[in-house]
């Protein structure tokens, strides 16, 4: 979906285009942009997370270089947290104020986020990958494809098995739906079957995958999912 | 009354700095502080003195000072100046200051209190040559103690060599500013400090009314805001403190 | 009449960041110096008659500088304009250096400095998509991320509208944005609130007379009154990042 990206002048805020910022500053190839949204409380911070620790570690496949643009409220509970899960060095991380409206920030006026993206590059020149962590919001909020090249939308199973059904942009074009917190779904009756299926229906050939963090904290299967998009996306020239 | 006044200061071959040239013109006068300490004292030292109540509504004062290079200047006021009205035309202070290369000056006038039908525009305009150091402190009363302030306006620019650090109107009287929590905040005194001191500070300190900010090009500005002179001086000086050329001056002496 | 460019620039729904910036409102909220419609009206009055003043006449500057639209349209809309009209582009850039100084003087607050700049750098990115002018260029030749009003008034401008409509675009965005920052920070009624801005109508045709008699004088002489209070928030609002929750960027 970032075929034909070309070097024209005009920068569409359609969220459906499908042309990147052409101002960003990396000349050569630049990092690859990946978006990861939901509602409050699916774990979205505890996935980040984790890909940082699988994709940022030492494990299956070459260390990837990456860095965080995170637009939920941002405390130094927060950088803690991120410090604590031990593979993201705080200076990785860039907080955007969002000025109350998150969705706003990554669809509409994405010039925050840009901003935020161009600060970490300049920072740390080669990087491989910037994942944008939107803030909790609700089903309808998805990314400008002005932002970034591909976008994750995460949706938990203690939200309740209708999510996947009730459609909205976030869960029928997002590039990957992840079902989350497989682990609690005995306990909060969610059926992941239905889940799927629904995903399945809604989404087409868009893939899904169900994961527990709990029992795989490495996110193994959405690791391995970014590693193909960060060989897949030509992130253009800027 | 109209009246110029004008101050000279040079530095002498031993390296202590004398006054070339000072008149004085009612209202105001300048008096060289003496003394043994002022003897010892490389800087010069001299006092600004309103001499008749200063400054009355028409009154329109101007004074130069030129501190000539690698000399060191302090002028200080000795009494707050009171703006009291007069005519129905406004009083006016212009001081113009020019620091030469490697000098310095501190323009330390007592506060201004703008009493109730008072009219007063002040204009500071100061250029500095390479290496000069500058100071300069302004600390605004509006009103005298259950009094309403009068009309105020006060323009300070500084320009070191062609480049401009500092430009800034202060204005006070007007009460939808002065109550605005974007003004004044409804509190009654407000201080500045400009400091061109060696070591500007590379961020910015503030406290709950105060802060001290590096300025774009060089310098520095302290602002405070405060319900009276003495607590918003304190919080200059607070600020200040959080100055690492001044502070290194002054531990240093 | 606006021209589409101060409409453009004006929309809240204009791609530029500026929905990200409070103008202080935060801090004020914070401190409980704004609590209410009863605060918020001379809070908003207070900025506009001073950071809305300068930001205004620096537009107001600005689209004077800025050359008019070249081609046969006649300069029409603005007859005051004409003495001033500039067909030729590529303007040395010191004039535009020259603005740039005086403002970042007025302006002693760094956080306010970024804050404003930040907004130029996000409002250079849409306009340079949609008025593409080597005026622009010699703008941010001077300054990668151009000051705000300086970029917006270069480019009401560049489209062929006046100082004065710069400077009432600039100086409405100076109170609009804070106006809809206190409906997001304290749910206040937005019919109320709209009411509170629409009610500025009187000090913006103020500030838009000062602004534009100032534009056409000398740089130096551009309005500089001071907003201590709107200083000091400035800075402590940007401490407060690292150690609370803050959801303006200023």
């Amino acid at each position: 979906m970032t075929d034909g990206h070309g070097h024209g002048h005009l920068v569409s805020f359609d969220p459906t285009e499908t042309e990147p910022d052409p101002h960003t500053p990396a000349a050569g190839r630049r990092a690859v942009r990946i978006g990861i949204g939901g509602p409050v409380g699916s774990g979205k911070t505890t996935l980040v997370a984790a890909l940082a620790r699988t994709l940022g570690g030492p494990g299956a496949g070459d260390t990837v270089r990456l860095a965080v643009v995170t637009n939920d409220i941002y405390t130094t509970e927060d950088a803690d947290f991120l410090r604590r899960a031990g593979v993201l060095d705080p200076d990785r991380v860039e907080a955007v104020q969002t000025g109350c409206c998150p969705h706003t920030a990554i669809r509409d006026d994405i010039t925050a986020n840009l901003d935020a993206i161009e600060t970490l590059e300049e920072r740390f020149g080669d990087l491989d990958l910037v994942l944008v962590e939107s803030g909790g919001d609700n089903l309808t909020a998805v990314f400008s494809r002005g932002l970034v090249d591909r976008q994750i939308f995460v949706v938990d199973v203690a939200g309740g098995d209708k999510v996947p059904r009730k459609g909205g942009p976030g869960v029928t074009t997002a590039d990957l739906l992840v079902i989350n917190k497989t682990d609690l779904a005995p306990l909060v009756g969610a059926d992941l079957d239905v889940m799927r299926s629904d995903a399945a229906r809604m989404r087409g050939e868009l893939p899904v995958i169900a994961q527990s963090l709990v029992e795989d904290p490495g996110a193994a299967d959405v690791g391995a999912w970014v590693r193909a998009q960060i060989a897949a996306v030509d992130a253009p020239v800027g | 009354m109209r009246a110029r006044a004008s101050l000279t200061v040079e530095r002498d071959p031993d390296g202590r700095s004398s006054v070339r040239e000072l008149r004085s013109q009612s209202p105001l006068a300048l008096v060289p502080r003496r003394g043994t300490a002022a003897g010892r004292d490389p800087a010069v030292t001299v006092h600004l003195v309103g001499s008749a109540s200063t400054p009355l509504a028409g009154d329109d004062v101007e004074l130069d000072v030129r501190v000539g290079p690698g000399a060191d200047l302090v002028l200080t006021g000795v009494a707050a100046a009171v703006a009291l009205p007069g005519t129905d035309r406004p009083s006016r202070l212009t001081v113009r200051v020019d620091v030469g290369e490697g000098a310095s000056l501190q323009y330390l006038p007592e506060p201004t209190v703008i009493t109730a039908r008072a009219d007063h525009r002040t204009l500071l305009s100061a250029t500095m040559g390479p290496g000069a150091r500058l100071r300069c402190r302004d600390v605004l009363v509006a009103g005298r103690s259950g009094e309403r302030a009068g009309r105020y306006a006060g323009t300070t620019r500084v320009c070191d060599g062609s480049r401009v650090l500092l430009v800034q109107t202060q204005e006070l009287g007007d009460a939808v500013l002065q109550g605005s929590p974007a003004h004044l905040a409804g509190r009654r005194v407000l201080g500045t400090e400009f400091l061109v001191w060696d070591a500007d500070p590379q961020v910015a300190s503030a406290g709950d009314w105060w802060s001290l900010t590096p300025l774009a090009h060089r310098g520095s500005l302290a602002t405070a805001v405060g319900p009276d002179a003495v607590s918003t001086r304190r919080d200059l000086d607070a600020a200040l403190l959080a100055h690492p050329g001044w502070a290194a001056h002054a531990v240093g002496g | 009449m606006p021209g589409l460019a101060s409409l453009v620039l004006a929309d809240s729904r204009f791609p530029g960041g500026g929905h990200v910036h409070s103008g202080g409102l935060e801090e004020a909220v914070a401190r409980g110096l704004v609590t209410g419609l009863d605060d918020l009206g001379p809070f908003l009055r207070g900025r506009l008659r001073t950071a809305g003043l300068i930001a205004a006449s620096f537009a107001a500057a600005a689209a004077v500088l800025a050359p008019t639209r070249p081609g046969p349209t006649p300069a029409t809309r603005e007859p005051q304009r004409a003495p001033d009209a500039r067909s030729d582009s590529g303007l040395p850039p010191d004039r535009w250096a020259e603005l740039d100084g005086e403002l970042d003087a007025r302006t002693p607050s760094p956080a306010q400095r970024d804050a404003s700049r930040a907004q130029g750098r996000g409002t250079l990115r849409a306009v340079r998509a949609a008025w593409p002018s080597p005026v622009l260029d010699a703008l941010v030749a001077v300054h990668p991320r151009p000051h705000h009003p300086l970029l917006a008034g270069a480019v009401i401008g560049l489209a062929g509208d006046g100082p004065a409509e710069a400077a009432r675009c600039i100086g409405y965005l100076a109170v609009s944005g804070p106006a809809s920052a206190a409906v997001r920070l304290l749910g206040l009624d937005p019919f109320a609130v709209n009411a509170t801005l629409v009610r500025l109508g009187d000090d913006l045709d103020d500030v838009v007379a000062t602004a534009e008699r100032a534009a056409h004088g000398p740089v130096a002489d551009l309005p500089a009154p001071s907003a201590p209070v709107l200083d000091l928030m400035a800075q402590t609002h940007a401490r407060q990042h690292g150690e609370h929750v803050r959801l303006f960027v200023s």
